[in-house]
């Protein structure tokens, strides 16, 4: 199927190559993508250390030998470091304690919260204007009750995607509705109405601003660029400091979270609005806001949609883990049932979740291709007959048996799930001949793995990390990228969550690890066999528009609770990513190119790894630093199940009030994220002839 | 022996309609591109340096040098130059597109340069018309509203601005498909869009911008006799950007040379291929077939006693090769003959000196 794949990455196909939107678990749509990755080509085109800021003469030798030159300064670091500032972690000398500064800042908003001005005359109202029209939104709903909803849903869907996505859409909400989370849908679903509208229209503004005022656009473009990569976890914490645990929070942090995409997609469409025919509407004589109305935005269409779409995923995403702070509906039931690891409570939330993700994302999508291709002519007959039969089910159904979902007609699932998992508990867990049990993977993974990995990172002097930190971004990117790491990675230290901030990492370095693993190899074989590549893509599909929480949930029954699990959620979740980037990457190497390798006579493991693995470096490059920023945003939720560190601190400050601790945790997850991101971000990505940077 | 390529007085308001006039009329202008382009044009020594030299110096580019020339009312005007030469930043100055460095540009006598935002939309609208090489056409839009685009600019009533540009699909031959978007049609049809589109808004005058290098060779042919055709419907001035010769000759009235920038020769077709003012026109035109273009005043003697009685006719606008094929018909001098007075007589020595590009020994002479 072609109607599917998502968000596209913003900007992939203008200058900045290769910045796709991270958090929202849906890079790179196959055209696109290839361009991201010829793109990264042109810019990167010696493989080996690249040149960076294409200097003059005398420093082009310097920049030849930048690998070696790198390894030098690491070495000389490393002794002088070793003989001046001795090993162990971060001294406490150096660290800040914030708490009290942070204590006092949330005791003063909380005491404040109903007399200061800026309460009472703006935070106030918006609190309020949230909390009234997510329920008059839900309000509506519950009045149009299930026969309605449901109806509308098939219509709305009919009438942008087709007939089978009408179905699907019937289907989805007759699912949700038979596995009694009616109410619980509606609620994240009116939360998300308010949520979307208000961050396409915040990103659509900015998105103006940065697509008519080249100042705007770089004031503007580091800052969204950065909002991509922090996971979404990091931005509960400053609003429950402002709003307070609520509906306002949650949706306030939505908004934050999904207004980034529209932003970046507005402004990218409309700055690569056809030339020629903005010259041409200029040439007779339009003025500016002719311009605009008719040529530009018409123009950015599809990038509009796209960014809608990609808005309405991240909203679903953070709207279900803002269960957290108070969102209520699904995520709440997830949250709670995972609270308690009753498995068959959760997977009876999460999959209205995936099927509302499925239906959103699908029907968005498909609105967005049809544009270009003109108007299917309805008759306005079959159109009024729609409308009509919609109003007579609605009717019809409040006449039959009031709105709520019919009693009766509900399947609890809860049950046979937790049997079913009782049962591979019992069985499946340990002891099965040969290969062990799942339980004694993630035991097995823990021992050998994370905890060695964890106690190892912990043992190293923290200078050590901060010059693996510089040494690893300086080879990939440029001196800014890895002034910016290793900037992030002292203020994790600064922060006085150092351990905590490692015992991430470690989890996170681990994660990736077994994700390139598979997804190297998975891109790598989906790339080189068609019929593999199509077997795999609606399955790369679904993964991909699934919100990050859901993951969740099937660790939980598998592995139980702890660090293992909230890996192996890390890597399912970060997987599809990687191997779509990967095939496509490979899949673009110029033929011409393997053409000539098959001519010399190169067997197939020679085409891979001397022309297609190569020529394909770039891509592989985004798939890492994909890869990365994924398995972080799922290793912090992971605290919700155990996998304790920088997420526990996050969860443990929201659940028992101490926003203190919370706040900090959050911090660190923003300057780890941050790290990650500048560590991997491949070279001269921020290159100054890259147009404006 | 032709009209000198300036004609005098651009400055002065000047009624239309009077057939010889200047619409556009352009002075000394100058296009620089680069940090600081102001001083180039000012700075005599800078002004003199090459393309190179400059860039080198000062970091611009000089896209258009000290141009000057005047587009007559009617007429269709060719700039010719390769890709480089400046021809597109010219015609884009015209109606500041791209705003000169320096340098007059008036229109029916009225200083362009100094028009304030209002005005310079107004002369858009109204006044000047492009068709562009890429056709600029709104993809979103059915071929109706984009020939009525520049209508609805300009503020016309949907109803009102959809009769107009109904009547200017059949114009250019579009009839039926005025409902279909850009994407369906072809290249030559699209461009017939964007030409309506230029002509719905009755411009005083049309330019064009390389209008048909995009298209197959066949199609170009059919679009380049699109315009010979409405030009010799409508009389509308044009100025035609190309980096075709043959399109040049065949479609210009008068055709201006560029090359770096600068103007190298200005005049009519014949007096391009038959008059080279340097080597580099010469070079340039050296393919072109000389007796399709010249007429057969270059290939004409002073009449002796007795000829100019016998013999075919042929009008002194006919070219070589329509001589060429009357004599080998006839076998007979042929006669140039104007308002029943013999002008002179075209023989074989001085058909074929125009053919071999050499001047024959008879010659021309006798205007």
């Amino acid at each position: 199927m072609t109607a599917t794949v998502t968000p596209v990455p913003p900007e992939s196909t203008g200058s900045d190559a290769s910045k796709t939107p991270v958090n929202s678990k849906t890079p790179a749509d196959s055209a696109t993508s290839v361009t991201s990755a010829s793109a990264g080509a042109a810019t990167t085109t010696t493989p080996a250390p690249a040149s960076t800021d294409a200097g003059p003469g005398a420093l082009r030798a310097l920049a030849r030998h930048r690998g070696r030159l790198i390894g030098v300064c690491t070495a000389l670091a490393l002794v002088l470091g070793a003989v001046l500032l001795g090993g162990g972690g971060w001294p406490t000398s150096l660290a800040v304690d914030l708490s009290g500064p942070l204590d006092r800042t949330s005791d003063w908003i909380i005491d404040n919260r109903d007399s200061h001005p800026l309460f009472l005359y703006f935070l106030g109202h918006v609190s309020n204007i949230v909390v009234v029209s997510v329920r008059a939104v839900y309000l509506v709903l519950l009045a149009l009750g299930w026969a309605g909803v449901t109806a509308a849903a098939g219509l709305l869907a009919w009438r942008v995607a087709g007939v089978r996505l009408a179905l699907t859409s019937v289907a989805a909400f007759a699912a949700c509705g038979l596995l009694g989370m009616w109410v619980p849908t509606m609620q994240t679903l009116a939360l998300m109405v308010v949520a979307v509208a208000a961050s396409v229209l915040l990103g659509g503004l900015l998105g103006l601003a940065a697509g008519l005022s080249d100042r705007m656009h770089r004031i503007l473009r580091p800052v969204l660029d950065t909002m991509q990569v922090l996971p979404a976890f990091a931005y509960l914490l400053p609003v429950v400091l402002v709003f307070g645990i609520g509906v306002p929070a949650a949706v306030l942090a939505t908004v934050v979270y999904a207004a980034p995409p529209m932003a970046r997609l507005t402004a990218l469409g409309l700055r690569d609005a056809d030339a020629g025919v903005v010259e041409a509407a200029t040439s007779l004589g339009a003025t500016g806001r002719q311009r605009l109305l008719t040529a530009r935005l018409p123009l950015a269409r599809k990038e509009l949609l796209l960014g809608v779409n990609q808005s309405i995923m991240m909203a679903l995403g953070m709207a279900v883990i803002a269960s957290v702070i108070g969102a209520g509906g699904l995520g709440d039931r997830v949250y709670q049932a995972l609270a308690s690891v009753d498995v068959g409570a959760a997977l009876a939330a999460g999959v209205p979740i995936v099927l509302l993700a499925v239906v959103l994302d699908r029907v968005t999508a498909a609105a967005g291709e049809r544009i270009g291709a003109p108007a299917a002519h309805r008759s306005a007959l079959v159109r009024n007959v729609a409308a009509l039969l919609t109003a007579a089910v609605v009717v019809g159904g409040r006449l039959v048996d009031g709105l709520s979902w019919p009693a009766g007609w509900t399947l609890d699932i809860a049950e046979p799930v937790n049997r079913a998992v009782d049962w591979m508990t019992a069985h499946l867990y340990s002891g099965v001949p040969l290969v062990g049990g799942t339980a004694d993977w993630a035991g097995h993974f823990t021992t050998w793995v994370l905890g060695p990995l964890r106690d190892g990172l912990q043992w190293l002097p923290w200078w050590t990390v901060l010059l693996a930190v510089g040494a690893l971004a300086l080879l990939i990117g440029t001196w800014r990228t890895a002034a910016t790491a290793v900037l992030a990675m002292a203020a994790i230290g600064v922060l006085g969550v150092w351990d905590p901030a490692l015992d991430t990492l470690s989890q996170v370095l681990a994660a990736v690890a077994v994700t390139l693993l598979i997804g190297f190899a998975l891109g790598v074989a989906a790339a080189r066999s068609s019929r593999l590549g199509r077997a795999l893509r609606p399955v790369l599909d679904v993964f991909q528009t699934m919100p990050q929480f859901v993951y969740l949930i099937p660790v939980v029954a598998l592995f139980g609770v702890g660090r293992a699990p909230a890996a192996a959620a890390a890597v399912v979740y970060a997987l599809p990513a990687v191997v779509r980037i990967t095939a496509q990457g490979v899949r673009a190497v110029d033929p011409a190119a393997l053409e000539s390798a098959r001519s010399l006579g190169a067997t197939g493991r020679q085409q891979l790894f001397q022309v297609q693995l190569p020529l394909a470096r770039p891509s592989l490059l985004l798939a890492v630093n994909q890869g990365v920023v994924l398995v972080l945003a799922v290793v912090v939720i992971g605290g919700l199940v155990g996998g304790g560190a920088l997420g526990y601190d996050a969860v443990f400050g929201l659940a028992q009030g101490d926003l203190a601790t919370g706040l900090v945790a959050g911090a660190a997850i923003v300057c780890l994220g941050l790290m990650l991101d500048r560590v991997t971000q491949p070279t001269q990505r921020r290159d100054p002839a890259g147009k404006g940077a | 022996m032709n009209t000198p390529p300036h004609t005098a007085s651009p400055h002065t308001a000047t009624p239309p309609q009077a057939s010889g006039e200047s619409v556009f009329s352009v002075r000394d202008l100058w296009k620089v591109f680069g940090p600081k382009a102001d001083r180039v044009p000012a700075d005599q020594e800078l002004a003199a340096l090459d393309a190179a030299e400059l860039r080198e110096r000062t970091g611009c580019t000089a896209a258009v040098r000290d141009v000057s020339f005047d587009v007559r009312k009617g007429e269709v005007f060719v700039v010719m130059g390769l890709s480089g030469s400046g021809k597109s930043t010219l015609v884009r100055c015209l109606t500041r597109l791209i705003e000169p460095t320096s340098g007059t540009i008036s229109i029916d006598g009225e200083d362009v340069l100094s028009m304030d935002t209002g005005r310079l939309r107004e002369l858009r609208r109204h006044r000047a018309a492009m068709v562009f090489q890429h056709f600029g056409l709104l993809p979103h839009r059915t071929v109706l509203d984009n020939i009525a685009y520049g209508l609805e600019i300009q503020g016309v009533g949907r109803g009102e601005r959809r009769d107009r540009a109904a009547e200017f699909v059949t114009k250019v031959g579009l009839d039926g498909m005025e409902h279909r978007r850009p994407s369906q049609l072809s290249g030559g049809q699209q461009q017939r869009v964007g030409l309506a589109r230029a002509l719905a808004v009755d411009p005083e005058v049309l330019l064009f911008d390389e209008p048909f290098s995009a298209l197959d060779p066949l199609i170009r042919r059919d679009m380049q006799e699109e315009v010979v055709r409405l030009h010799r419907e409508e009389g509308r001035t044009m100025v035609f950007i190309t980096h075709d010769l043959n399109e040049a000759l065949k479609l210009g009235d008068r055709i201006a040379l560029m090359r770096d920038g600068r103007i190298v020769q200005l005049g009519t077709p014949e007096e391009i291929v038959g008059a080279p003012a340097d080597d580099y026109v010469r070079d340039f035109v050296r393919d072109v077939p000389r007796e399709q273009v010249l007429t057969v005043r270059s290939a004409m003697r002073p009449a002796l006693i007795g000829e100019s009685e016998a013999g075919p006719a042929l009008a002194p606008s006919a070219t070589v090769h329509e001589a060429i094929e009357a004599v080998a018909r006839t076998g007979e001098n042929a006669r140039v003959v104007e308002d029943g007075r013999c002008l002179g007589v075209v023989d074989h020595a001085g058909l074929l000196g125009v053919v071999a590009g050499v001047p024959a020994a008879t010659g021309k002479a006798v205007a």
